[in-house]
C-alpha cells in the first residue's frame, strides 16, 4: 500500500520519469537493433537499393546473388568454404582444449595437496596479466621456430587453455564434495577415470559457459591468423571478411551477405544456449575482490 | 598407528596425481606465456629484424630511446588514450543506466537483455563491417543524424575528416560491448538484497533516492570492475582500426598502439623495436591491473 498523500504534483512527476525511461529505452533499443536489421535486409538487396536515401527497411524481393557472390568470392574459387571450416576446426578444437585442460587443472588445484600448488596457482593468474597483444611477436617466433606457421597446430596452439578457464573451473572444483571423490577411491577407480567420470559430468554449467566463451574468442580472432596463416588456404572468417572487404569495396549487398552468413554460427549458438553466453559476463560481477 | 601410516601413504599416492594433473598447464603457460614475455623484454633490447642474415646487435635502451621520441609512437600513444578515455567513459554511464531502467521493466525483461546482448555476439570484424555501410556518404549514418538536426543533404564525411573517423571507431566499439556490460550490472545489482529496498520504501524514501543511496554505493566494486574490464579491452583494441584502415580510412587518427606493434614487427620486420612497443603497452596494462586490485581490495561489501 502506497501512503494515501501523495500530491498531484509527485503523480505527474512519477508519471513523466516512467515516461522519459520509456523514451530512454525505446530510442536505444532502435540503436542497438538497427544495423543488425539493416545487414539481414541489405544482404538481400541489391546494391543500387542499399545506398540509397532514404534507405528501404523492406526488401523488394529475396536477392540471392549477393550470397552465390559472397560465398563464390571475387575470383570464383569458394575458399570462404574451407575459410568457414577453418573458422569452425579453430574454434572447435580450442573449445575442447580449453575445457579438458582447465578442468583438469582446475581438479588438481582445488582437490589434490602437494608443495607449490598455491605457488603454481599464484603463477597461472598472473598470466592473465599478459595481454595477447604484447606477446604475439615472440609468440610468432616460437611458433616459426617449431615450423607450424601457417597449418592448424600454429592456429590453434597458442590458445589450448587460458588462465581464466583454469580458474573459473578451480573456483567451481573447490565447492565439489569431496566424499564423491573418496568413494570412488574406495571402489577403487583410478584417480583418471575419476576425473573423466565424475569431475567432468558434474561441471556441465561451468564447462558450457568456458566452451562458449573459447568458441567466440576464436570466432572473433583476427589478430593472431594474420600473423600465422599466410596462405588463402589457411585463413579464417575475419580474414575473409577483410580481404573481401578490401577487393569490392562497393558491392555492398555481397559485403553483407558474407556478414550474415558469418554470423550464423553464434546466432544459432546465442539463441539456443543464451543462458551461458550471459553468465560467461556474469562470472565477473560475482567475482569478490 | 599402523593404519594411519598406510592412509598417509595412500594420500600421498593420491596427491602425486595431482602434480600429474597440474603439468600439462605448467608446461603451456610457460612456453606460451612466461617465456614470450622473457622474450620480448630480451629483444626490445637488440637491433633485430627477421629474415635478416645479420645478427641481432645489443642496443641496450636505445629502441625505448627511440620510440619515446619518435612522433608516430606518440601519435599511437594519442590514438590509444583518446579511443580508451572517448570509449569507456560513455560505455561505463550509458550501460549503468540502461541496467537501472531495465531493470525496472516488468514485462519480458529477458527478451530485452538479449537484444541489447545480441551485437556482442557479432566479431568485431562483421560489426565494423556493418557500420562501414553505414558510415558511407549516402548511409544511414548521414540519413539519421541529418534527421535528428534537420539539415538535409550535408554529409559529414566519417571517414575523411579525422576527428570523425576517431568517433566513428568509437561508436561501433560502443555499440557492440554496451550490452555485454549492462548484463554485468544487471548480474551485479541482482545481488543486492530487496530487504535493502523493502527498508527504505518503509522509511519512506524514493525510487531515486534509493538507487542513490543504495544501489549505487553498493554497486560500486562492480562499477570499478566493469571500468577497469572496459578500459583494458579499449587499450588492446585493433580488429575495428584494422578494418577501417584496410577499407582507405585514413591511418594515422587511429593508429593505434596495437595496430603499430602490427605494423612495426610484421610488416616492417623491426622485431626488437616492436618487442620495444609490446613492453610499453604491457606495462600501460600493468598498472591499470594493480590499480584495480588496490581498489577492489578496500570495496569488500557485507550486507
Amino acid at each position: 500500500m502506497k501512503s494515501k498523500n501523495v500530491s498531484v504534483k509527485e503523480l505527474y512527476m512519477m508519471r513523466a520519469t516512467k515516461i522519459l525511461m520509456w523514451i530512454i529505452l525505446t530510442i536505444s533499443l532502435l540503436f542497438i537493433i538497427a544495423p543488425l536489421v539493416f545487414m539481414l535486409t541489405a544482404a538481400f538487396m541489391p546494391a543500387g537499393d542499399i545506398i540509397k536515401m532514404p534507405y528501404r527497411w523492406i526488401p523488394k524481393g529475396l536477392y540471392t546473388p549477393n550470397f552465390v557472390k559472397a560465398v563464390a568470392g571475387n575470383d570464383g574459387t569458394y575458399i570462404f568454404i574451407r575459410n568457414l571450416l577453418n573458422s569452425l576446426i579453430v574454434a572447435g578444437a580450442v573449445s575442447v582444449t580449453t575445457v579438458l585442460i582447465s578442468s583438469i587443472t582446475g581438479y588438481s588445484l582445488s582437490k589434490f595437496h602437494y608443495p607449490g600448488r598455491d605457488f603454481i596457482f599464484m603463477g597461472i593468474m598472473a598470466t592473465m596479466m599478459i595481454p595477447f597483444e604484447a606477446i604475439m611477436i615472440p609468440l610468432y617466433m616460437v611458433i616459426t621456430r617449431m615450423g607450424i606457421q601457417n597449418s592448424y597446430q600454429g592456429l590453434i596452439l597458442p590458445f589450448l587453455v587460458n588462465a581464466f578457464g583454469v580458474f573459473m573451473m578451480r573456483q567451481y572444483l573447490v565447492t565439489f564434495p569431496d566424499e564423491f571423490i573418496d568413494a570412488a577411491r574406495v571402489d577403487g577407480m583410478s584417480e583418471f577415470a575419476i576425473f573423466r567420470s565424475i569431475i567432468l559430468p558434474n561441471s556441465g554449467p561451468a564447462i558450457a559457459t568456458l566452451a562458449i566463451l573459447a568458441f567466440r574468442s576464436q570466432w572473433d580472432n583476427l589478430l593472431w591468423p594474420l600473423l600465422v596463416a599466410q596462405t588463402e588456404k589457411m585463413k579464417t572468417i575475419p580474414l575473409y571478411i577483410v580481404k573481401f572487404r578490401a577487393e569490392m569495396h562497393t558491392d555492398e549487398g555481397a559485403m553483407m551477405a558474407v556478414a550474415l552468413l558469418a554470423s550464423i554460427p553464434m546466432f544459432v549458438l546465442f539463441f539456443s544456449l543464451s543462458q551461458y553466453f550471459v553468465s560467461g559476463s556474469a562470472v565477473f560481477s560475482s567475482r569478490k575482490g | 598407528m599402523k593404519r594411519k601410516a598406510i592412509k598417509s601413504h595412500l594420500k600421498r599416492h593420491q596427491n602425486q596425481w595431482g602434480v600429474v594433473f597440474v603439468v600439462p598447464a605448467i608446461l603451456f603457460f610457460s612456453l606460451f606465456s612466461f617465456y614470450p614475455i622473457v622474450n620480448a623484454v630480451y629483444t626490445s633490447l637488440f637491433r633485430k629484424k627477421v629474415l635478416s642474415l645479420k645478427p641481432p646487435t645489443f642496443i641496450g635502451l636505445e629502441n625505448y630511446r627511440y620510440l619515446l621520441t619518435s612522433a608516430d609512437f606518440w601519435n599511437s600513444i594519442r590514438a590509444t588514450a583518446v579511443f580508451t578515455i572517448g570509449t569507456f567513459v560513455p560505455l561505463l554511464i550509458f550501460s549503468l543506466l540502461l541496467a537501472v531502467l531495465i531493470s525496472q521493466v516488468k514485462y519480458g525483461r529477458k527478451y530485452l537483455q538479449m537484444a541489447y546482448y545480441s551485437p556482442a555476439v557479432l566479431s568485431s570484424v562483421v560489426a565494423a563491417a556493418i557500420w562501414l555501410l553505414i558510415f558511407d556518404p549516402r548511409g544511414l549514418a548521414n540519413q539519421w543524424v541529418n534527421f535528428v538536426m534537420n539539415s538535409p543533404g550535408v554529409d559529414h564525411s566519417w571517414f575523411a575528416n579525422s576527428i570523425m573517423v576517431q568517433f566513428a571507431t568509437m561508436l561501433v566499439y560502443f555499440w557492440k560491448y554496451v550490452g555485454y556490460f549492462v548484463i554485468i550490472f544487471i548480474a551485479g545489482m541482482a545481488s543486492i538484497p530487496h530487504a535493502l529496498y523493502e527498508a527504505a520504501r518503509i522509511d519512506g524514501a524514493s525510487n531515486w533516492k534509493s538507487f542513490w543511496r543504495i544501489t549505487l554505493p553498493l554497486l560500486r566494486p562492480t562499477v570499478v570492475l566493469v571500468s577497469i574490464m572496459s578500459m583494458l579491452q579499449c587499450l588492446k583494441t585493433f580488429s575495428t582500426q584494422y578494418l577501417f584502415t584496410q577499407s582507405g580510412a585514413p591511418q594515422a587518427p587511429i593508429n593505434v598502439i596495437t595496430m603499430n606493434i602490427y605494423n612495426t614487427g610484421i610488416r616492417d620486420q623491426r622485431i626488437g623495436r616492436a618487442s620495444a612497443m609490446s613492453i610499453i603497452l604491457f606495462l600501460i596494462m600493468l598498472f591499470f591491473t594493480w590499480l584495480q586490485f588496490k581498489t577492489s581490495k578496500s570495496d569488500e561489501v557485507t550486507y
